[in-house]
């Protein structure tokens, strides 16, 4: 069990490194494969919630610290409305909101029931997009959503899912070498089988 | 035995003739048919020659551009009174909200934060970040909402703040020039130059032409369409100080 929850931080920890190699795609609204988001939907499915608190504030403290932007730094007298940045930190907690729901749909990964998971990895994407925008709204003011955000949003959910059976496939894999069973309903059942 | 072979002869000349004509046509169309062999095989070369050909073509027409651009950035660099270092974009829109991008110059070519990036257009941006290596830093693009520039119209009393727009990441970006006067008289295509007030941007660095004025109760705001293409963009200058 601590076999495997170290290696899903390991591997949450790599997937930062995966995410410097993926761009986004210019003719897709700009989307991107949300690489690090996805393997901790995946991990959180997988592991208990002190696991899954633990990933969601690494997650969240280094996604940040890669996405943070500096003040503006200009003179206060000139730039009287400066545009607020986000504060450091929320994306941990937006991290722990997905990881939340990714956990409520763990008695039907412990079946063995993985594709539920996948689909709801996708939605959860496109809602860690959607709350990131509206924090985005709300402290900038003056609410703007145009057709391209949603686009945006939409193709980065759909594109992130598509690679979650990969992941998937991948944490099976750790769990084994680990000798750890991450659905072991299913692997009670497939003994009662035999 | 002669006439026997004559009369054997004059009875089969028309199939002779026949035979001789099929024989030829066949000797004919054996020799078009190697001759078609040999043709394709020539053209086969001829092809390959001119795909290589192409190919050098195509290497050489991006060596003309890169030189064209190099040729640019030079007489950009002998022309401008700033002192300012060259950079490469090597990576665009690492962030999924931001408009960023990161050039191969950093702390160790004497880039610092809040320094702005221009290119032989006008003003690009300017630095958010340096990384800890010092061979890389993060240029915030002036197309980005973040980004904001004290501006003036070009003969016009107007000044305002320019900045780009939330979620303008398709299409043609452009910038909104806000805080005008309720009545400001602006026309499409009017210039749009830096104020060099606020600390960060130095004066009289083009942003972009006027789109159009959306007058207010308040005050108006302008669209502007920034004068650097920044989906072509390749090399960037950093200012690092400005000897004006």
């Amino acid at each position: 069990m601590i076999r495997y929850s170290l290696s899903t931080i390991l591997l949450l920890l790599a997937a930062f490194v995966a995410q410097q190699f993926l761009p986004s795609f210019t003719g897709m609204h700009h989307s991107r494969i949300l690489i690090v988001q996805l393997v901790f939907l995946c991990c959180a499915v997988t592991v208990g919630p002190r696991t899954m608190l633990l990933l969601a504030f690494l997650g969240g403290f280094f996604w940040d610290a890669q996405c943070w932007l500096a003040p503006h730094g200009g003179d206060p007298e000139i730039y009287t409305q400066p545009v607020e940045s986000l504060r450091f930190g929320y994306s941990i907690l937006l991290f722990g909101a997905i990881g939340a729901l990714m956990q409520g749909i763990q008695p039907l990964f412990h079946q063995g029931k993985w594709q539920f998971s996948a689909l709801l990895s996708g939605i959860a994407v496109l809602l860690y997009l959607a709350a990131e925008y509206a924090i985005i709204n709300f402290v900038r003011g003056n609410p703007v959503l145009t057709r391209a955000t949603v686009m945006q949003m939409a193709f980065t959910a759909w594109i992130t899912m598509l690679f979650s059976p990969l992941v998937f496939w991948l944490l099976f894999r750790i769990a084994r070498t680990c000798n750890h069973s991450i659905n072991p309903e299913a692997g009670r059942r497939r003994q009662r089988e035999y | 035995m002669r006439e026997i072979q004559n009369a054997y002869y004059s009875a089969m000349a028309p199939f002779l003739k026949s035979g001789s004509q099929l024989e030829t046509q066949a000797r004919d169309f054996l020799k078009e048919t190697r001759h078609s062999k040999e043709l394709e095989a020539e053209l086969e070369v001829t092809r390959e020659q001119l795909g290589s050909l192409r190919l050098i073509e195509s290497r050489f027409r991006a060596l003309e551009y890169e030189n064209a651009q190099l040729r640019h950035a030079l007489d950009f660099k002998k022309a401008t009174h700033f002192d300012v270092v060259a950079a490469r974009i090597i990576r665009r829109n690492p962030t999924t909200w931001w408009q960023t991008v990161e050039i191969d110059a950093g702390s160790k070519r004497n880039i610092g934060t809040q320094l702005a990036v221009l290119s032989n257009e006008g003003l690009v941006g300017m630095i958010d970040r340096v990384d800890s290596g010092g061979e890389r830093s993060s240029v915030l693009l002036l197309t980005d909402e973040k980004c904001q520039v004290s501006a003036r119209v070009e003969g016009s009393p107007e000044v305002g703040i320019l900045s780009g727009q939330r979620g303008g990441f398709d299409g043609d970006p452009m910038l909104r020039l806000r805080f005008l006067s309720p009545n400001a008289a602006l026309r499409t295509g009017q210039r749009v130059f830096s104020t060099g007030r606020g600390g960060t941007f130095q004066a009289n660095i083009l942003l972009g032409t006027i789109n159009s004025v959306e007058k207010g109760a308040l005050d108006s705001e302008a669209l502007v369409r920034p004068s650097v293409n920044f989906a072509d963009l390749s090399a960037v200058f950093v200012v690092l100080s400005s000897d004006s």
